[in-house]
């Protein structure tokens, strides 16, 4: 409230203070009179009033009519694909990343949703259909949707409205730069304009403004892709974000294709990888014929390292420290930095999440799991606890009214008559009564023997139990507790031994990636400063305490030393690591204002490890690669997870 | 920093009533200040290739080509043999001819940023010094508070306001038609940058009435002051007739400079992504663009930054010399 | 004087308070904010951010509140729950602060759509609930508070404790070599004026102040740093206040991290920066300050008495026009504290401007008011001084 209220009042009062300066030059806008007329019509157990409007202007009266009126111009699928046909991306990539050789520009291209090497991507053998550069037959398109080129004009009509539209996105320079080359494309090839509308990122991306209110014709912005595709929210029917569902779901097109929707729904809702690809690639088929969303090109992302390195494992799906155990040097040096262009906030994992911050947990707390190659591999974890291992399984129960279950839109509640679940035969019914059958998964999670605390105590039951008490502790100031909440926090987990745990979940959860170990432990023998056990220590101080913000505990193959803070953190070996203490004596990350003061340190050996998220894939990149042409540094250049596209919203407001 | 010292000096200076024919006493002295008139040619010559520009400059402004991005320096395009005298920018757009337009914007936004500065400045600067008591207290209580305004949120808000309700701030077309046919910009361009004026000099004046309210407080114990208050004279008509003409001389100085630090912020804000965007050439965004490439291309940032470094040497310079032409007690 | 600073202190306080509040209500207003991460998140699958989640976090950051109550906490720490004399409520526990979860209305209009919108409170925060929450003791008593985004939940102070140093270090000793090589030059351009010195000096300085710092700085780290550690060359570190490992230096040798010669090495080129971009200032206002006194009639009759050159300028007019330049340092004392954000980011220097950039951008507002606050306060207190040094340096000017 104060933040949805009290912001338009605020903002007003700025306005009071500009606009009688500018009214008094030129005049405000009129606002519209609309008389409202607040009735009282139902009052139930949660406080909804169903207020009635009455508008006395009528225009005004369209406002109601948010998002059902198709976009004159893209509403017309022919238009859409021939945008896509227009549009010369090759040449997209190449004024962004000019400094690849042609073939690694032709390795960014995307044709769906999902990148070239990803294990649930479709092919045209699939039956995509794809759109290579072709002016010709995009000019065709227009032509038969009626949009022509009078003589002399560059910009196409129809019944004298103009081919234009607005194309909103951020103003990173990124953006300005390949932005600037669409707009020509599209204008010189096809005669289609665009006015191009660079936002602030906060703007673009804000809670209540740019994509979420839908507030654009042409959007252009990332999706990050993740080893597993999910995707429901961003492409079902069901996820149209509108004034009259609140604004929820993600997918800003406004699209709704039956047969996508069911194959990506279909997709989410099954553990069985064959048949989710199977699901995938029908999505993609519906998802490229329709073209609601132009997938351009995946980003690029570099990293570069000292040559006296060994074992570094940069990849796309996984940070760089995840092997960290494993790296050496060549010389006979025995530091390794790391620059960082942005500071954790905390050590604290539950309330932190960006990339920096989870790098140094991976050196403090070690990886149960990593995700390399868009695909999952065991670690601290002694084996992915699939249902082919035998170690989870899927079963099939009878629920009745008064069980707590998990719905259909993803929340535990307690069923009963209009409550929507998926059944075990993927359906999505609405209960009304008797029971109901349902998937319900059950999986036990092993750690590999003998972790040992960095402080030399072993691994322990109740450290395992503080673990998931912790994270699903309301007050330790994590952002969601979804995950808790799908298996009834501590009580849905069963901690059997010092490396084991049992999770059951919900009946109807569904998580695609159950395998994973979703809980790792808190040193519960650790004292606090004022002489408590760490277990004794309410959840709410947790944030708090510099023993877990700070210096943390960990059995991961680091220990932190020291963070000073705005300047570096700096890691020793752990002599107790489990797998063998690592070879490399240091490790510290070095923070950096900008990616150009941190390769300036690489450049001059001052850091050794430069990786994607410090790097990125601006110019500094080809600075890198250059010096690693030259071979005073090693590079690797790959296609990110992150992908461009641009959403076209197929109805106006 | 820099605008306190800047601006400061003349706060030492005093003056007195001049007699005729003093402009040409001025100009003698002025014209002795070698690097002044070098500056104020160099200014003149941008300011007319400016005006200029869609008639001198070889290339059309936005002319993209993926085929010569980044080329030096007098290098000759590959595929036309066409010469780009200061080479190419990331796009492969001429520098020359965006260094030129983009001068409109630039310079355009200086000299009202200054000249609205100067005015506000003045005014509230004379009626603090002249009248003092509560109207004195009250706007030196306003120019610290203002001074206190952190301006990076304001013009973060500023903008991100003006992208959400492209119409909610209305700006007359009679300032917005010249000010879009001045600077070669479409008119939600000249919008934004009617805003970022108004924003640099309702933020920017404080300095400029510090200065004015020193000099009114020092004249206004002169003699010829209190005789002419003797004398019965109304406040207007001496606040007219001989509190600003004495404290005149110094505001030019401080105009000189104020364009100096109108057209930095100008940069600096079109710099940060705040300001024109891309395609629309400004010094500034020019220069953020360039920065980036600068490892790569160590030149690049200097084509942009070489009239900005020679604008801001050159008010430098000019202000200098008025400074000195302006001293009165420099009888020649 | 002793009633006008009485009043000035007074007045100084309400513009500290009124800049306090624009500064806070334009922090709150900029698009983003602590709970843009929420709402991205808030639809991605295993994600979910229910209205519970959201009102917690919102509590946290204390945006359940209203923005009057939101600042009053923040300046003065107050209200911290019920306020109650002998037994009587003044304000009493239910007392509505804020919302935690908006209100939700259905609009229906004529044509049948609908539409939601918040509006209205469907769960209200009390003073009641402000009692289990912590509470700054506000930062008018000098308590900062804790850090919302930078370094989550530890305190402003530690965070403003860590950078101030180099602040402080950086910016005095680039203000103090900029007046002491400023005040010398500007002196003899005076004395020498339109002299080939003259000209020489005034042209270098103005390179100086013309050339934007980033610039300056990143070309200084490609030659001095990249090109000539390439070169094989001695080298100077290209950022940071100081080394994490050892390093060595051509014709220097090896150097220590953390060493006297590794933070001299790497504070070289921010300082030379900094004092190249200031100098110009110093130097025109001794110049032109000088250039005044040497016209003066007291000057012009110590040289008719035939005293000598050196000494009309030394001991006559000198002193004279070190007088305004003494208004001037007031001035300086709001940077010595706020740092130059530029700078500091090219020459990664744990600096306050940086911590200003960052707070704002990563919406870390405490850490961002805090500084701004300081500033604001040290502006004032810079006005308030020079204020009362112009009428010791002209006596002609009254306090009134």
């Amino acid at each position: 409230m104060a933040r949805f209220l009290k912001r338009p009042a605020a903002m007003v009062a700025l306005m009071a203070l500009i606009v009688p300066i500018l009214a008094a030059c030129g005049g405000a806008p009129a606002a519209p009179e609309v008389v409202r007329e607040t009735v009282v019509v139902v009052q139930t157990a949660e406080p909804v009033r169903e207020t009635v409007v009455v508008v006395a202007t009528p225009e005004a009266g369209a406002a109601g009519g948010a998002f059902t009126t198709p976009h004159p111009i893209l509403g017309d699928p022919k238009v859409r694909q021939a945008i896509a046909y227009c549009t010369n991306r090759p040449e997209l990539i190449q004024s962004v990343y000019s400094y690849l050789t042609p073939e690694q520009q032709q390795g960014l291209l995307m044709d769906t949703n999902l990148p070239k090497t990803h294990w649930a991507v479709a092919t045209e053998a699939d039956g995509i259909v794809t759109y290579p550069f072709d002016p010709e037959k995009g000019k065709a398109l227009l032509e038969e949707a009626g949009w022509t080129l009078a003589e002399g004009q560059t910009v196409r009509t129809k019944d004298g409205a103009p081919l234009t539209l607005e194309f909103t996105t951020t103003n990173a320079q990124f953006r300005i730069t390949w932005a600037t080359v669409l707009e020509k494309q599209l204008l010189d090839n096809c005669g289609i304009q665009i006015i191009r509308k660079h936002a602030p990122a906060s703007w673009w991306f804000g809670g209540a403004s740019g994509l979420r209110r839908r507030d654009f014709e042409l959007g252009a912005f990332a999706w990050v892709g993740e080893a597993d595709p999910a995707g429901r929210t961003l492409y079902a029917c069901d996820q149209i974000p509108l004034p009259d569902n609140n604004w929820n779901g993600q997918n800003y097109m406004g699209w709704c294709n039956e047969a996508a929707s069911r194959a990506i729904t279909a997709a989410n809702n099954t553990l069985n990888r064959e048949e989710r690809i199977k699901n995938y690639k029908a999505f993609q088929v519906e998802f490229t014929k329709d073209m609601v969303s132009l997938p351009l090109f995946q980003r690029l992302e570099a990293y570069g390292w000292n040559k006296a390195l060994q074992n570094m494992k940069p990849d796309p799906t996984e940070y760089i420290t995840a092997n960290a155990y494993e790296w050496a040097r060549s010389d006979n040096e025995d530091t390794i930095i790391l620059g960082f262009t942005q500071e954790p906030a905390s050590m604290f994992t539950l309330v932190e999440s960006a990339a920096v911050q989870r790098q140094a947990a991976q050196l403090v707390g070690g990886v149960l799991t990593t995700q390399y190659s868009y695909d999952f591999q065991p670690v601290l974890q002694d084996g992915l606890a699939t249902i082919e291992s035998g170690k989870a399984k899927n079963e099939v129960v009878e629920v009745k009214e008064g069980d707590i279950v998990w719905d259909a839109t993803g929340a535990a509640v307690e069923l009963k008559p209009g409550v929507e679940l998926v059944n075990s035969d993927g359906e999505t019914i609405t209960y009304e009564s008797g029971t109901v059958k349902m998937n319900q998964l059950t999986v036990t999670y092993d750690l590999i023997e003998g972790i040992t605390w960095s402080d030399g105590e072993p691994l322990k039951q109740a450290d395992l139990e503080l673990g998931v008490k912790i994270a699903c502790d309301p007050d330790s100031g994590a952002v969601s507790y979804t995950f808790c909440e799908s298996h009834q926090g501590a009580e849905g987990v069963n901690v059997t031994s010092d490396t084991s745990y049992t999770i059951t979940f919900l009946p109807g959860v569904q998580w695609p990636t159950y395998f994973l170990a979703p809980y790792g432990g808190y040193p519960s023998h650790q004292t606090v400063s004022d002489g408590r056990k760490l277990a004794d220590v309410p959840a709410k101080e947790w944030a708090t305490l510099p023993e877990v913000a700070e210096t943390p505990l960990g059995y991961g193959p680091y220990i932190l030393k020291e963070w000073n803070k705005g300047q570096s953190m700096v890691f020793e070996a752990n002599p107790n690591f489990v797998l063998g203490e690592p070879k490399v004596k240091n490790v510290i990350i070095q923070f950096f204002a900008d990616t150009n003061a941190a390769v300036a340190a690489l450049l001059t050996g001052e850091v050794d490890i430069l990786e994607k998220a410090t790097l990125g894939a601006g110019p500094e990149v080809e600075t890198v690669l250059k010096a690693a042409a030259e071979g005073k540094i090693e590079a690797k250049t790959d296609a990110s997870p992150t992908w461009e596209h641009m959403d076209m919203n197929l109805f106006v407001r | 920093m820099a605008t306190t010292t800047s601006v400061a000096p003349e706060t030492a200076e005093r003056s007195q009533p001049r007699s005729e024919g003093q402009w040409a006493v001025v100009f003698r002295r002025f014209r002795r200040h070698r690097l002044a008139m070098i500056s104020l040619a160099v200014l003149v010559i941008i300011f007319i290739a400016s005006l200029l520009a869609p008639w001198i400059a070889p290339f059309p402004r936005d002319d993209i080509g993926l085929n010569r991005v980044a080329l030096p320096p007098m290098s000759v395009d590959p595929t036309n043999g066409r010469l780009h005298i200061l080479g190419t920018d990331h796009l492969g757009r001429d520098f020359f001819t965006r260094v030129i337009y983009a001068a409109r914007v630039s310079l355009m936004v200086a000299i009202s940023v200054t000249t609205l500065v100067a005015i506000i400045g003045s005014i509230l600067g004379l009626l603090a010094g002249f009248f003092g008591g509560w109207t004195d207290t009250l706007i030196s209580r306003v120019m610290e508070f203002v001074a206190t305004i952190p301006d990076l949120p304001i013009l973060l808000i500023l903008s991100a306001i003006m992208i959400q309700n492209a119409d909610l701030i209305v700006l007359p077309s009679w300032i917005i038609g010249p000010v879009a046919w001045i600077m070669a910009v479409p008119l939600r361009e000249a919008t934004q940058v009617t805003l970022l004026i108004l924003v640099l000099a309702s933020l920017g004046w404080v300095g400029v009435a510090r200065l004015m309210r020193g000099m009114v407080l020092q004249v206004r114990e002169m003699q010829y002051i209190e005789s002419a208050r003797a004398l019965g004279g109304a406040n207007a008509w001496i606040l007219g007739k001989h509190v600003f003409p004495n404290a005149f001389p110094p505001l030019i100085v401080a105009f000189t400079l104020g364009l100096n630090a109108a057209l930095v912020s100008e940069v600096a804000i079109s710099f940060l992504g705040f300001g024109v965007q891309d395609p629309t050439p400004t010094w500034g965004n020019m220069m953020g663009f360039a920065t980036s490439y600068m490892f790569n291309h160590p030149w690049m940032p200097l084509i942009p930054g070489l009239p900005i470094f020679l604008c801001s040497l050159a008010f430098n310079f000019v202000g200098d010399g008025l400074r000195d032409a302006l001293d009165p007690r420099l009888k020649i | 004087m002793t009633t006008y600073l009485v009043r000035r202190l007074f007045q100084m306080l309400i513009v500290t308070v009124l800049s306090a509040m624009l500064g806070y209500s334009l922090l709150y207003l900029a698009p983003g904010g602590p709970l843009l991460f929420l709402q991205q998140m808030q639809n991605t699958g295993q994600n979910r951010v229910t209205e519970e989640d959201i009102a917690r976090i919102k509590a946290r950051y204390e945006l359940d509140l209203y923005l009057p109550v939101r600042f009053t906490r923040w300046l003065i720490g107050f209200p911290r729950g019920p306020v109650q004399i002998f037994g009587v409520y003044l304000l009493p526990p239910d007392t509505v602060v804020g919302c935690a979860i908006p209100g939700q209305v259905r609009l229906r209009y004529p044509d049948g759509t609908v539409e939601i919108v918040e509006e209205g409170c469907a769960r209200p925060v009390t003073l009641a609930d402000l009692e289990e929450r912590r509470t700054s003791r506000g930062i008018l008593f000098g308590d900062f508070g804790l850090s919302q985004q930078i370094a989550r939940d530890r305190p402003v102070s530690d965070l403003l404790m860590s950078r101030l140093p180099y602040t402080l270090w950086l910016m005095g000793v680039s203000t103090l070599l900029a007046i002491l090589i400023g005040v010398p030059v500007g002196i003899y351009s005076a004395v020498r004026q339109y002299s080939r010195f003259d000209y020489a000096m005034t042209t270098i300085t103005f390179i100086g102040s013309s050339l934007p710092t980033l610039f300056m700085g990143v070309m200084a780290i490609l030659i001095f740093s990249v090109l000539a550690k390439d070169a094989g060359l001695p080298y100077l570190p290209s950022g940071g206040a100081q080394a994490v490992r050892d390093y060595t230096i051509p014709w220097i040798g090896r150097v220590e991290a953390g060493s006297l010669l590794d933070r001299f090495l790497r504070f070289i080129m921010p300082v030379s920066v900094l004092t190249f971009f200031n100098i110009a200032g110093w130097s025109r206002f001794v110049r032109a300050s000088m250039l005044e006194v040497l016209r003066q009639d007291y000057v012009r009759t110590a040289r008719a008495k035939g005293v000598r050159e050196q000494l009309v300028i030394t001991k006559h007019a000198l002193r004279n026009a070190l007088i305004p330049f003494v208004t001037l340092l007031a001035g300086v004392l709001p940077t010595l504290v706020a740092g130059a954000a530029i700078t500091e980011s090219v020459f990664n220097w744990p600096g306050m401007g940086r911590l200003l950039v960052d707070s704002l951008g990563r919406s870390d507002y405490t850490v961002a008011m805090a500084i701004l606050f300081i500033s604001t306060v040290l502006v004032l207190i810079g006005y308030l001084i020079s204020d009362i040094l112009y009428t010791i340096v002209d006596p002609r000017i009254r306090l009134s």
